[in-house]
């Protein structure tokens, strides 16, 4: 955690009103995104790593949704202070996002050259024309064959993984500091994912910018990340450089996400190990840890008080009883 | 290319839906509508003048010839002459459309322009005070009875209890300024009955957009509120909208301008199509039903094409 963080969100908290009661999505999250790095964020699906994105990006829908505490800054500002005027010309130029559903996440009624153009002239003094070339010149970049041909057409002439292209090729069209990626391949399929993600890193490297890589998928985290955070139940609870995590996870539940994925060869005609157990609601969450009902080492001490995030080596984890694998 | 064989497509295939509204509209009139005999001939009427007339009038001819009659008749677009007043009907509907074109026209455009624009401000602060303001007034808009609220604009805006600024009846237009002053309380009673419905429905479509997934990616680009709404969000949102608009036009040229035109003494053709009726006119009956269907199908073709404006997903194959 040094000072000169291109992004460093402490203890963020968000809630959401809804028809049942309130909802902690985000509970007390800390961490840095430094400049240029790859930054992954892993956890099943509602354990607010989604939520986070879009808390940095401002776009929480408000109400339901609540920030609680925390604080968001990107070089020093505080985002959560700006106002609404200076937070939208944030967004696109300075962090720019990705989204989960290719398919739906343009807007199907304007040409992909009209909604390049418009985020280009929006971020940058251009006329018409030059932005129509800066366009061309980012498909290209992202490996859209024939670029101009394919400025006039629809998104729905597109398929899923051109359609990613160019939302990629959208948001770095500005030079961001900072992507934020969330789940960018999980609504492709294989082979496509592969090569969107090389996209990403690529680019990354040309563009030397920060990418926040939200995914429930550990592989893809292990071949483009050097950081990784942890999230469940809406709290973060390891956060170790990529290799440290896999060689030696120190979170029981980072062991249990780490062992049930499947090795084609070692495991065949064996059941994967699963972790045991369900997510327990976020309404009526456990006073203590609130893994302690899944874990196989929790005691007295997990159920009863929650485990602070301690620095353990190059990791940082939440648990009172961290360390190697018990197996 | 494409669109003239679509077009030519559609209107061979609305021919069935021509062939069965006219039918049945036809047996409704043979069979259940007024006869007209009686009323033309004076009283105690001898056998011989009673046939005479019933002969000329058409009425002892088969049903079926008789309605082969209709069709060619409308396939020609030549109606004969009115059984009431022996005037030429396509004289009399060439009189008549254009006023009844010119007396909801105004109103029409009004009430869906407002009802949009009313529903973006709603939308854009749903849930604060304005969009529940707009929202309530709209309810109280669709509460009130469209004769009430022509009474109610009447006594205000043209009798010696209000206003007294326009005439209350009558069409006597030779001029523009004439026609501002008589189409302007007839078109505020249609817009404030209009726009609560209007606005409700137009309203929905929107929010509904509002939550789309390329509307939050638009907002992480740093697309402005406003911009979100007008370019967006109102795109996306016009099919909805076009379909709304599209099939209230032949109601709202026949049916809607009825009452306004009863109550305003204008002499439209919502007019002269309810006095054929219950006087049993069928030649104006025939004219009317029959060009209200056509203006149907040719409305469905219209509104196929403006589809495939404003959506280049809709293929007119």
């Amino acid at each position: 955690m040094t000072s000169e963080a291109l992004l460093s969100v402490r203890n963020l908290s968000i809630e959401f009103s809804t028809e049942r009661g309130v909802v902690r999505a985000v509970d007390d999250v800390s961490f840095d995104v430094e400049h240029g790095e790859t930054l992954g964020i892993v956890g099943e699906s509602g354990c607010g790593k989604t939520v986070t994105a879009l808390a940095v990006m401002q776009l929480i829908p408000m109400p339901p949704g609540r920030i609680v505490s925390g604080s968001i800054r990107l070089n020093g500002q505080d985002l959560l202070a700006l106002p609404e005027r200076q937070m939208r010309n944030i967004r696109g130029r300075d962090i720019s996002m990705i989204f989960q559903e290719p398919m739906t996440a343009l807007n199907p009624v304007f040409t992909i050259g009209n909604q390049m153009v418009d985020v280009i002239r929006r971020h940058q003094p251009m006329d018409r024309a030059s932005a129509r070339r800066r366009a061309i010149e980012m498909l290209e970049k992202v490996g859209i064959p024939i670029p101009d041909k394919r400025l006039n057409e629809y998104p729905h002439q597109l398929s899923g993984g051109m359609r990613q292209r160019v939302m990629i090729a959208m948001a770095l069209s500005c030079g961001p500091k900072l992507l934020i990626a969330d789940e960018p391949t999980t609504a492709l399929d294989v082979t496509t994912q592969a090569q969107v993600m090389e996209q990403i890193v690529s680019l990354q490297e040309d563009y030397g910018m920060a990418v926040m890589l939200i995914t429930h998928d550990l592989g893809v985290i292990a071949e483009s990340c050097r950081r990784a955070l942890v999230m469940y139940c809406g709290q973060l609870i390891e956060d170790a450089p990529t290799e440290r995590l896999y060689e030696r996870p120190q979170h029981p539940y980072t062991q249990g996400l780490l062992r049930s994925i499947p090795r084609i060869r070692r495991q065949r005609l064996e059941t994967l190990p699963v972790i045991e157990g369900t997510v327990p609601d976020l309404l009526h969450l456990p006073p203590g840890c609130r893994f302690a009902d899944r874990c196989p080492r929790a005691a007295d001490e997990c159920r009863a008080h929650q485990p602070p995030l301690i620095d353990r080596e190059l990791t940082r984890v939440a648990c009172f009883y961290p360390g190697a694998r018990d197996d | 290319m494409e669109l003239l064989q679509y077009a030519i497509r559609k209107l061979v295939s609305g021919i069935p839906l021509i062939l069965g509204v006219t039918f049945i509209s036809f047996v409704l009139m043979v069979y259940f509508g007024p006869d007209k005999t009686y009323e033309l001939l004076g009283k105690n009427p001898t056998q011989e003048q009673i046939e005479q007339v019933r002969h000329q009038l058409g009425y002892d001819r088969p049903f079926l010839v008789r309605y082969g009659d209709y069709l060619r008749e409308l396939t020609t677009l030549d109606f004969g002459h009115s059984d009431s007043t022996g005037e030429r009907v396509n004289g009399l509907l060439g009189r008549t459309i254009p006023i009844s074109l010119a007396l909801t026209a105004p109103g029409f455009v009004l009430g869906n322009l407002l009802g949009v624009l009313l529903a973006l401000v709603a939308a854009y602060h749903r849930g604060g005070w304005i969009d529940k303001l707009i929202m309530g007034g709209a309810v109280v808009g669709m509460s009130i009875s469209f004769l009430i609220a022509i009474i109610a604009f009447q006594l205000l805006f043209s009798s010696s209890y209000g206003l007294n600024m326009f005439p209350v009846r009558g069409w006597d237009v030779y001029s523009l300024s004439d026609y501002v002053r008589y189409v302007t309380v007839p078109t505020l009673a249609t817009v404030f009955v209009a726009l609560g419905y209007n606005t409700r429905f137009y309203r929905a479509v929107i929010v509904e957009e509002m939550t789309r997934d390329h509307v939050r990616t638009a907002r992480a680009f740093g697309t402005p509120p406003w911009k979100l709404l007008y370019k967006n969000i109102l795109k996306n949102s016009l099919i909805p909208i076009i379909t709304r608009i599209m099939f209230s036009i032949p109601l709202v040229v026949i049916s809607g301008s009825l009452l306004i035109e009863s109550y305003f003494g204008i002499p439209g053709v919502g007019k002269v199509t309810y006095d054929a009726i219950t006087t049993g006119d069928q030649p104006v009956l025939k004219a009317v039903v029959g060009l209200t269907a056509v203006l149907f199908v040719l409305t469905l073709l219209l509104t196929d094409i403006l589809y495939k404006v404003v959506d280049p997903r809709v293929s007119l194959k």
